[in-house]
């Protein structure tokens, strides 16, 4: 049985000079408190550890793939010596998803459970409100990025065997790779998630975005098509994933999928802004 | 202080607030009364910022809502019992509350304590009932102390223990001196706890006056004559012509916006003998039906209420 405390419901004044002490509030209070509402939802956990199962069975997958072509008769499919963070970079296609539902819920969770106007109501200043939710979103799902890298790169290792090579400078760059471009993807998820509000109109397009739009302009085999394709978010973001050079280098890949999550968050804010909560 | 200056709020083809200009003043609690989609949910979005008014300003202390630095510390509000995550436990949802204002941590103890949830603190507030929800909207409007507290509909769902519970609390707040803007579409709630009313109907404001000036304002305000004399009664009802008299039946009269003094001295005059004359205050339920009956949006066929 719940039952308010008996005495008069009066509450104790906080002294003015402590009031003066606990000033921060304003942008790193926003970021405090959608940290805190990060970890303290059961969905984030299961994201995280779904991204990591996923990756860690993509890149056995993978390795057994690779070590099947090396040792089979057919020796023109040879893969031969493999880096083992070059596997997690192949697995991160898949497993990407699951870290895309938790950029996507940071948002869209706020609609659909009717809490955005609480949150509104503790960060009336949108554009703060949706800062933090980018620091936030950044921070965990770069963290996840190189978590899950490793993971790959450890079962990758593992499976391999013989046809590993390992160094610690091209693991960490190769980490430090998977974490910004999961990063960026989800900043980009989540100005997508803040214009449309709804979770699955967020995940389709999105989806659209990274995987289908891309596939279905590059199979055109016409060249202004591919020419297009190249510049959509999901393309861009492979092309610095896996270091490739052409048609640009990986660092424009780079480039270019931030200006696409810079945009998608502006877009989102121009939103956010306008519209009654 | 709460200051709104021709506020109006429309959603398309709806007006949902219509030039509404009011002051709510400290150190009192001000009753927010209209039945309901009379708009007074929708004002309360607007003066959070949450809502963007079509035309008008709604300030807090001089200041627009969103510009304040730390406004949980400044405003306190409580608009819907669903505001919590369900799959967040009460203490983390007031935990990243008061982080987002910088408020310490032990505040939310001393919250979760004052509306009695300690106990399930840890419990996800999916699993709450309605009033449960109400409760930990409460203290999250408590929590960073401010000197301005709105409440939509606070009783909702609460037992009368609850009830009696809320009352309370909003005379205390408004004793020490602070603001407290409560809503609600019914009278009853708001007759033992508010100093002042505000009362909008359809969006528009039809009273905003201390308790008993709306009162007085009603033409329910009556006098009732009993006298075993029908025709000396008759004689007293023509000479009241500037009040409505009305004779139900022979022996009684009920006199409309005339003071009791004044029928006794005219019944004097005349020499009516007098079984009974009572003053009869009307109620205040009675005065907010007739302030609100043209603009329930969804009245009963027929009218018919009585
Ligand atoms: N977001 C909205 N979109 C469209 N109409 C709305 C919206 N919010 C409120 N309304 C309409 O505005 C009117 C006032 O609603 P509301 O402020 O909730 O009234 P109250 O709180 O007094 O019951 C109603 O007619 C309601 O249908
Ligand atoms: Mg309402």
């Amino acid at each position: 049985m719940i039952s308010p405390s008996a005495t008069t419901p009066s509450l104790p004044s906080v002294p003015a000079s402590r009031r003066r002490s606990f000033d921060n509030g304003g942008l790193p209070g926003a970021m405090a408190a959608e940290w805190t509402k990060t970890w303290s939802v059961r969905s984030t956990w299961w994201s995280l550890l779904t991204a990591l199962l996923l990756m860690a069975a993509t890149a056995a997958q993978l390795g057994i793939y690779t070590t099947d072509t090396n040792t089979n008769t057919d020796p023109t499919d040879d893969k031969g010596i493999v880096a083992a963070s070059e596997i997690a970079i192949q697995a991160i296609d898949l497993a990407q998803f699951a870290v895309i539902a938790l950029a996507m819920l940071a948002i869209t969770v706020e609609y659909s459970a009717g809490t955005i106007r609480a949150t509104l109501q503790w960060m009336p200043r949108r554009a703060w409100m949706l800062m933090a939710k980018t620091a936030v979103v950044a921070c965990v799902t770069f963290g996840a990025g190189v978590l899950m890298g490793a993971v790959g790169a450890a079962v990758g290792a593992a499976i391999l065997g013989r046809w590993r090579s390992f160094s610690f400078a091209g693991t960490a760059r190769d980490l430090l790779t998977i974490g910004l471009y999961l990063a960026l993807i989800c900043m980009f998820t989540l100005g997508v998630g803040t214009a449309l509000r709804s979770a699955v109109g967020t995940l389709t397009s999105v989806f659209l975005f990274l995987t289908i739009i891309p596939a279905s302009l590059q199979n055109s085999n016409i060249t202004f098509f591919e020419r297009i394709s190249d510049a959509l978010p999901g393309v861009a973001g492979a092309r610095f994933l896996r270091g490739a050079t052409d048609p640009y280098p990986p660092i424009v890949g780079l480039l270019i999928l931030a200006v696409w999550a810079v945009a998608a968050l502006a877009g989102g804010y121009a939103v956010l802004r306008r519209r009654d909560a | 202080m709460i200051l709104l200056t021709g506020l109006t709020k429309r959603y398309g083809e709806t007006t949902a607030v219509r030039d509404l200009s009011l002051r709510v003043e400290s150190g009192k609690v001000t009753g927010f009364l209209g039945p309901n989609g009379a708009g007074k949910s929708t004002t309360m979005r607007m003066i959070l910022g949450l809502d963007r008014p079509t035309s008008g300003t709604a300030l807090i202390g001089g200041r627009p809502y969103a510009t304040l630095p730390h406004p949980l510390r400044e405003v306190g509000a409580l608009l819907d019992a669903k505001a919590a995550h369900p799959g967040r436990c009460a203490r983390s949802h007031l935990k990243a509350m008061a982080r987002s204002n910088g408020i310490p941590g032990a505040r939310v103890e001393t919250v979760l304590d004052t509306v009695g949830l300690s106990e399930v603190a840890g419990k996800r507030t999916g699993t709450f009932s309605l009033g449960m929800g109400q409760r930990l909207g409460i203290a999250g409007a408590l929590l960073g102390d401010p000197r301005v507290l709105m409440f939509d509909e606070p009783v909702n769902g609460l037992d009368p223990d609850g009830v009696r519970w809320v009352r309370e609390l909003m005379r205390s707040l408004a004793a020490e001196g602070r603001t407290v803007f409560v809503s609600s579409h019914l009278m009853s709630e708001m007759q033992q706890t508010a100093d002042r009313l505000v009362i909008i109907g359809k969006g528009r404001l039809l009273a905003d006056a201390p308790i008993a000036e709306v009162l007085a304002s009603s033409s329910r305000n009556t006098v009732k004559v009993r006298s075993p004399h029908p025709a000396a009664l008759s004689r007293l009802r023509d000479r009241l012509t500037a009040g409505h008299a009305e004779q139900p039946s022979p022996g009684e009269l009920i006199v409309t916006d005339v003071p009791v003094e004044r029928v006794g001295e005219l019944a004097h005059e005349e020499g009516v003998p007098l079984h009974e004359l009572t003053a009869r205050k009307a109620s205040l339920e009675q005065a907010y039906m007739e302030l609100t009956a043209d603009s329930v949006e969804y009245a009963a066929p027929g009218g018919g209420r009585t």
